[in-house]
C-alpha cells in the first residue's frame, strides 16, 4: 500500500478540464492551497451567510413600499453630513500618524533657550524643513476643524429631520457623548505644539477643572496631571490625543454607524 | 440525549428527547454517567464529553437573569411573527431607508470630492504657529479653537449668578463654578430631546415649536460664542460689552420666534398635503 495519501477529489484533474485562463489558474491555486491549510471555504461560507443576511434585514421604506421613487426628499443631501465627520476622522486620523513621526510631547529646552521646548521645536521642523511637513500640520488641523463642523452640522440635521425619536434616542446619546469627545480631541491636540496659545488654553482647562464641585482636584490632578502646567501636562493630553481617544472615538463611531446599518435611516414621512 | 440533568433539573416536562431512545437506556444512563465508553447505537448526537448538555437542555436549566432573558426572547420571536403575520408589509415592519445601498452609494461617490475639499483647503491655507509657551507672560487675547467659543462664553455668566437677598449679596455659587455647571446643563438638556419630544412627527412643519426651540438653540450657540470673544468684537463693531451680554439672549429668542411664526404660517396648506399623502399610505385601520 502506498504512503501516498489517496486524493478522491482530484482537484488538478478538475482544472485541467476546465480550460482556465492563467489569471484563473493561479487565483484557483492559490485559493485550493490556502484551503488546504486554513479551510478558507468555511469562512467564505459564513461571508457569504452574513452578507445575505444583511441584505435580508434590510428596512422596506416608504419609498420602496409605494413605489414612491420619484418623491424627493430635499433636506436629502444633509444626510452625507454623518459621512463626511467620518471621512474627515479618518483623513485626520492618517494625517495624525504621519505627524507622530517627528514629534515628542515634551517640555525639556532646546539649544540653551529658556522657552524652546522640544514639542514646539519639533513642530517648527514639521512646519520649516520637513517635506510635505508644512502641508501635513495644515491637514491635519483642517480635517480636525472640518470634522467638528460636520459633527455640529450633522447633529442639526439630525434634530430638525426628528431623526432622534424612537428607536432611536441611543444613537443620538452616543452621538453627544461623540461631539463631546470630538471636541476634547481638538483641544488636547490645541495643547500640543506648547506654543503661548496651547498654555493658556491649558491654563484655563486647569482652572476649569478645578472649579469643578466635590472632585475638582482630583479631576486636575488626572488630566492635567497637577495644577501648574508642566511635562506630566504636555504628557497626558499626548496619551489622550493619540491613544485613548483614537480607540474610544473609532469604537464609538462603529457602533454609531453600526446601529444606523441595523436601523435603517429614518424617513420623513 | 439523556441522562445528564439529574444534577440540576427541576423541572416536571416530559423529556421529549428520549422519546425515540430503544429499551435499556435506562441501564445504558447508569454506564454513561462515570464518562465511560459510549456504545449508542441510536445514532443520535454524540455530545462532546459526557457532561455537556445539550441546547435545549442548556435553555431548561437556566434560572434567574438568563432564564427570563430566554422567556422574554421567546415573547418577543412570537410577536414578531404574529405581527408579521398580521402585516401587509412584505418585510420587516422597520420603515426606514437602508443604509446599503441607498445612503452608502451616494457617500462613497462623495467621498473622493470631499477628500479632495480638504487638501485643497490645506494647501490654499496653511496655519501659522504663535510664539512659545511663556508661563510669565499672559497673552491679551486667550482662545480656544473656534469649536470651543461656546463653552467659553458659557463661562462668562458671570452678570446671570443669582445674589441671594438673604445671603446678603452673597453668591451661592461661585462664579466659576457657575460657568462649569452651566456647561453641563447645556449639553445634559441636548442629552433629553429624545425622551421629551416623542411621537411620530419629522418635519419641522409638524412641529413649529421644537422647530423654533432648535433654532434658538443654534442662534445662541453662535451669540454665545461671540461673548465668548467679546474683546474682538468690541474692536471690531460698535457695540459695548453690555448690548452685546443682552443682544446674546435676545436674538436666539427673536430667531425662534420668527422661525415659530414662519412655520405655523406654512403649517396648514403643508400639513393638508402631509396629511392626505401620509393617510393614502397608511390609511387608518
Ligand atoms: C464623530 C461624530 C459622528 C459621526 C462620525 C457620525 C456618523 C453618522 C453616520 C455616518 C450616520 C448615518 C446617517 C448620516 O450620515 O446622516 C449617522 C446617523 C445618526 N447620527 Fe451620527 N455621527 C456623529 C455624531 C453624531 C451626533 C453629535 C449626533 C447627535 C447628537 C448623532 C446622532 C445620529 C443619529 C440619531 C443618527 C441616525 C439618523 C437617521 O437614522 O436618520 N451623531 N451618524
Amino acid at each position: 500500500m502506498s504512503l501516498e495519501r489517496k486524493d478522491d477529489y482530484d482537484h488538478g484533474a478538475w482544472m485541467e478540464s476546465k480550460d482556465l485562463s492563467p489569471i484563473e489558474e493561479v487565483y484557483l491555486t492559490a485559493l485550493i492551497w490556502l484551503d488546504r491549510r486554513l479551510r478558507i471555504v468555511d469562512y467564505l461560507e459564513l461571508l457569504e451567510d452574513m452578507y445575505y443576511k444583511t441584505n435580508l434585514q434590510m428596512p422596506k421604506s416608504h419609498t420602496e413600499q409605494y413605489n414612491l421613487d420619484n418623491k424627493f426628499w430635499y433636506w436629502y443631501p444633509l444626510y452625507a453630513l454623518g459621512s463626511f465627520s467620518t471621512i474627515a476622522y479618518v483623513v485626520a486620523a492618517i494625517s495624525g500618524a504621519l505627524l507622530g513621526f517627528y514629534y515628542a510631547p515634551s517640555t525639556q529646552t532646546v539649544g540653551g533657550e529658556t522657552l524652546r521646548t522640544v514639542a514646539y521645536s519639533n513642530v517648527l521642523f514639521i512646519m520649516g524643513d520637513l517635506n510635505f511637513g508644512l502641508f501635513l500640520r495644515s491637514l491635519h488641523r483642517w480635517s480636525a476643524q472640518v470634522m467638528t463642523a460636520a459633527v455640529f452640522l450633522h447633529m442639526l440635521r439630525v434634530y430638525f429631520t426628528g431623526a432622534y425619536k424612537e428607536p432611536r434616542e441611543l444613537n443620538w446619546i452616543i452621538g453627544i457623548v461623540l461631539i463631546s469627545l470630538t471636541m476634547v480631541f481638538g483641544y488636547t491636540g490645541y495643547l500640543l505644539p506648547w506654543s503661548q496659545l496651547s498654555y493658556w488654553a491649558g491654563q484655563i482647562g486647569v482652572e476649569m477643572a478645578l472649579s469643578i464641585p466635590l472632585i475638582g482636584e482630583w479631576v486636575a490632578q488626572l488630566v492635567f496631571g497637577g495644577f501648574t502646567l508642566g511635562e506630566a501636562t504636555l504628557q497626558r493630553m499626548y496619551i489622550l490625543h493619540v491613544f485613548l481617544l483614537p480607540f474610544v472615538v473609532t469604537g464609538l463611531i462603529a457602533v454609531h454607524i453600526g446601529i444606523v446599518w441595523m436601523q435603517g435611516i429614518a424617513e420623513p414621512h | 440525549m439523556s441522562g445528564k440533568r439529574t444534577d440540576t433539573d427541576d423541572s416536571t416536562e416530559p423529556r421529549t428527547d428520549d422519546i425515540s431512545e430503544p429499551e435499556g437506556s435506562e441501564a445504558r444512563r447508569a454506564v454513561r454517567t462515570d464518562g465511560g465508553s459510549d456504545t449508542r447505537s441510536d445514532g443520535g448526537i454524540v455530545p462532546q464529553d459526557d457532561q455537556a448538555p445539550t441546547w435545549s437542555e442548556r435553555k431548561q436549566r437556566t434560572q434567574g437573569l438568563s432564564r427570563l432573558t430566554y422567556e422574554y426572547f421567546e415573547r418577543s420571536r412570537r410577536e414578531d411573527e404574529d405581527l408579521r403575520r398580521a402585516s401587509d408589509y412584505v418585510e420587516r415592519d422597520v420603515l426606514a431607508f437602508p443604509t446599503w445601498p441607498h445612503e452608502m452609494i451616494r457617500n462613497l461617490a462623495i467621498t473622493s470630492f470631499f477628500i479632495g475639499a480638504m487638501f485643497f483647503l490645506a494647501a490654499a491655507v496653511p496655519p501659522h504657529l504663535p510664539g512659545p509657551a511663556n508661563a510669565n507672560s499672559t497673552p491679551a487675547v486667550i482662545l480656544p479653537d473656534w469649536y470651543l467659543y461656546w463653552s467659553f462664553g458659557l463661562l462668562k455668566l458671570t452678570p446671570l449668578n443669582p445674589e441671594l437677598a438673604l445671603l446678603g449679596g452673597e453668591k451661592l455659587v461661585s462664579d466659576r463654578v457657575y460657568g462649569v455647571v452651566a456647561n453641563l446643563v447645556v449639553v445634559s438638556i441636548i442629552a433629553m430631546v429624545p425622551f421629551l419630544n416623542k411621537g411620530a412627527a419629522r418635519r419641522p412643519v409638524e412641529e413649529p415649536g421644537w422647530a423654533a426651540l432648535g433654532v434658538g438653540g443654534v442662534v445662541f450657540a453662535f451669540t454665545i460664542a461671540a461673548l465668548a470673544v467679546k474683546n474682538l468684537i468690541a474692536a471690531t463693531f460698535p457695540i459695548g460689552n453690555h448690548e452685546l451680554f443682552d443682544v446674546t439672549f435676545l436674538l436666539p429668542l427673536v430667531a425662534a420666534f420668527l422661525a415659530y411664526a414662519v412655520l405655523k404660517t406654512m403649517r396648514e396648506g403643508y400639513m393638508f398635503e402631509l396629511n392626505r399623502r401620509y393617510f393614502r399610505l397608511r390609511p387608518p385601520k
